[in-house]
Parts: structure tokens; C-alpha cells; sequence
């Protein structure tokens, strides 16, 4: 159990962490939903009504599409963008897929080859993308998903102002939907552009996300 | 999206036994997909129900203005309506909307947003909120303004 606990701390703790957070934002947000219901004479709601309407799932939807927006770019992104002297990136000679050898697949597969890395063909060819592919599919639903829930919100507040509720194609177009959009999407890159870069010149010691205290700031990918 | 297309028994895929690192990562993401689709449908749960009650109220409405019976018409009024309506006449609701001339008619098309709802007749615009009684009528009597919102009899 110790040992269960020890080799999976990164799953469980983040889990554990995001359920909390999740848990926080429920509460949170129906403090903040039914103060404004109480200033438009709208009705109360409670919190299982809350965690089922659509202002809690168009705030948990557009947080979530943003950071798998940015995990996805990240990863796909590193395969042809590189940073001279960020753990964060591969040597800068290595910009592309690289051969099979390096990626041991082909006649390079071991024993302990994925099944799909072994198997050729085109499950090779989506297994060789499939952390990309997972990434950009979560990122698309939940994006769809605020879409959605984000359309029942904005149509709830334009009739409480006795103006006409918009249809779908008319929300995506619209300064809500896009605001609500890259405030998430200019937050992550930045996020992502200067931890790169700062993990050049800055360390912290024990983490894998940046390099062994001692290291040159010019050495490319090395975590320590 | 409507709740009626997302049921527990359209992820199929969650029940498989086959082992192995690309059948577990599918699942994953079924699992994903169908989470963040029963995410989008819940708020869209139950919506033809919620439709029909939003259309009897405002029906109500309707026909009591219709018939003249302005207590029947204030008792579909939401209560900062009534409020409002008595406070800008100077005088009980059923005396103000009795001396109106509102129009009324047959409902046509109900849109139904969380706890709000616009709901067209013959000759009116009306919008609806949803208290712990059920429907109440927020607006009637209204006009559009372009962009603007629409300008409204009572409850403007």
C-alpha cells in the first residue's frame, strides 16, 4: 500500500488535489450564482441544483479546454520547437520526429514494445500520435461543451435583461464566447512560453522540470 | 445538445474486458467524452417539460388579460413585478392592469435559457423566470428597440 501510494504520488495527489478544487468551485460558485439570482429575482439554488446547471459547467468547461489546449500544443509544439538551454526541450539538432531508431519503432521495437508500437502499419502510425490525438479531442468536447453550457448562461441573462436569446452559431461568434475564450488561452501560453524560457536560467533542485542545480545554462534537455 | 440523446447506455465501450495500454487509453477517453457530453445535456435536462409549464403560464396570463380578469393576470405577475407595477400607477395591481389595454392572443414559440423564458403569442412578447411557485410572467406587454431591450408595458 506504501509502496502503491509512493509510486503513483504525482496521479494521486493531483487527483486528489483537482476533486478539492472542484469541490471549492462548487461552493464558490453557488454563493456567486445566487447572490447575483438574488439582484436579477431570480430563485435560489442549491448546491446538487447548482453542480447541474450551466453556469457551474460552462465555468469547469472553459477552464478544462484551456488546459488541454495547452498541454496538447505543448506537446505537439515540442516536436518542432525547441529551446536552447530549457530542460523543457530537445537538443536543437533533434527538430522533427526523428528516425526510428531514436524512437524504437520499425524493426527498433524491444520486447517490452508497446503492442501497437509492435504492430506497424496505421496502429503504429495513431499510436505514435496518441498523446497528442487524446489531448486535442478532450480540448475540442470541452471547448463544445462551453459552447453549449456557455449558450444557456449568456440566453438566461440576455432574456433576464428582456433582450432575445441568440442560437448556437450566433453565441460562437460573439464577444461572450470569445472572451471568455482567450482570457484562458493568453493565460496558458504565457504560462508555458516563460516556463520555458525561465527554466533556462533558473533551478530547483529535485525536480524533473528543471535541470541539476549545477548545470550549465546553455545544456539543452537534462532534468534533474 | 438535448439530455434525450445522452444516456448511461450510449458508452458502450466502458464495459470491455480486453486488456492492454491502446484499449485502456480508449476507454479513457470515451469515458471523457461521455462525461463532458452529460456535462453539456444536464442543463438541458427535463427541457419539454419546462417548456410546457413556461407556455401555461404565460397562456394564463394571456387569457386573463384577454377576459379582463386583472386578479387572474396579477397572480401570474412575478412579485417585483406586482411591485413594480403598483409602484409606478400609484395604485393596486388589478387597477392598473384594468385600466391597460395589454395585448393578448394564443402562444406561439416558448425558448426556454436556465431559469428564463421568452415567450411569443399573437400579438405579444413575454418573459417568464422561474420561482419556487413555478412560472411568473416578468415582462408583457413589449415592443423590440433593435439592439436594444425591448421596451415593455409592464415590467419594463
Amino acid at each position: 500500500m506504501k509502496r502503491f501510494l509512493r509510486d503513483n504520488g504525482l496521479s494521486l495527489g493531483f487527483g486528489l488535489m483537482f476533486l478539492a478544487a472542484l469541490v471549492g468551485q462548487a461552493f464558490a460558485g453557488q454563493s456567486d450564482f445566487n447572490h447575483r439570482q438574488l439582484a436579477q429575482g431570480g430563485r435560489e439554488l442549491s448546491l446538487l441544483q447548482y453542480v447541474t446547471s450551466s453556469d457551474f459547467a460552462v465555468n469547469v468547461a472553459e477552464n478544462w479546454q484551456s488546459e488541454y489546449l495547452q498541454f496538447f500544443l505543448y506537446v505537439f509544439a515540442t516536436v518542432w520547437l525547441v529551446q536552447r538551454g530549457s530542460p523543457e526541450s530537445k537538443p536543437v539538432d533533434e527538430v522533427g520526429l526523428e528516425s526510428d531508431e531514436e524512437q524504437r519503432v520499425g524493426r527498433h521495437t524491444t520486447e517490452e514494445s508497446p503492442e501497437w508500437a509492435k504492430a506497424g502499419g496505421w496502429r503504429t502510425g495513431v499510436f505514435s500520435r496518441s498523446l497528442g490525438i487524446v489531448m486535442a479531442v478532450i480540448f475540442l468536447l470541452s471547448w463544445f461543451a462551453q459552447s453549449v453550457s456557455g449558450l444557456s448562461v449568456y440566453n438566461a441573462e440576455q432574456i433576464a435583461e428582456l433582450q432575445d436569446p441568440v442560437t448556437w452559431g450566433g453565441y460562437v461568434v460573439s464577444g461572450e464566447f470569445w472572451n471568455r475564450t482567450l482570457q484562458n488561452w493568453q493565460s496558458e501560453l504565457l504560462a508555458v512560453g516563460s516556463l520555458a524560457v525561465l527554466s533556462v536560467y533558473l533551478r530547483q533542485r529535485g525536480s524533473p522540470e528543471s535541470k541539476p542545480v549545477g548545470t550549465s545554462h546553455e545544456t539543452t534537455e537534462t532534468s534533474g | 445538445m438535448s439530455a434525450r440523446g445522452v444516456k448511461g447506455d450510449s458508452c458502450p465501450g466502458l464495459t470491455g474486458t480486453r486488456k492492454g495500454n491502446h484499449w485502456g487509453m480508449f476507454r479513457k477517453t470515451l469515458a471523457t467524452a461521455c462525461g463532458l457530453a452529460l456535462l453539456s445535456g444536464a442543463a438541458a435536462c427535463s427541457a419539454d417539460q419546462r417548456e410546457s409549464a413556461a407556455s401555461a403560464a404565460a397562456s394564463a396570463f394571456s387569457d386573463a388579460i384577454a377576459s379582463g380578469d386583472a386578479a387572474a393576470a396579477c397572480a401570474a405577475l412575478a412579485p417585483e413585478t406586482v411591485e413594480a407595477v403598483a409602484a409606478s400607477e400609484g395604485e393596486s395591481c388589478e387597477a392598473s392592469l384594468g385600466a391597460q389595454e395589454l395585448p393578448s392572443g394564443a402562444v406561439g414559440e416558448v425558448q426556454v435559457w436556465g431559469d428564463r423564458a421568452q415567450v411569443r403569442t399573437d400579438e405579444d412578447v413575454l418573459f417568464l423566470v422561474e420561482l419556487e411557485d413555478g412560472w411568473k410572467v416578468v415582462a408583457a406587454g413589449c415592443e423590440p428597440q433593435g439592439d436594444r431591450p425591448y421596451l415593455c408595458e409592464v415590467g419594463g
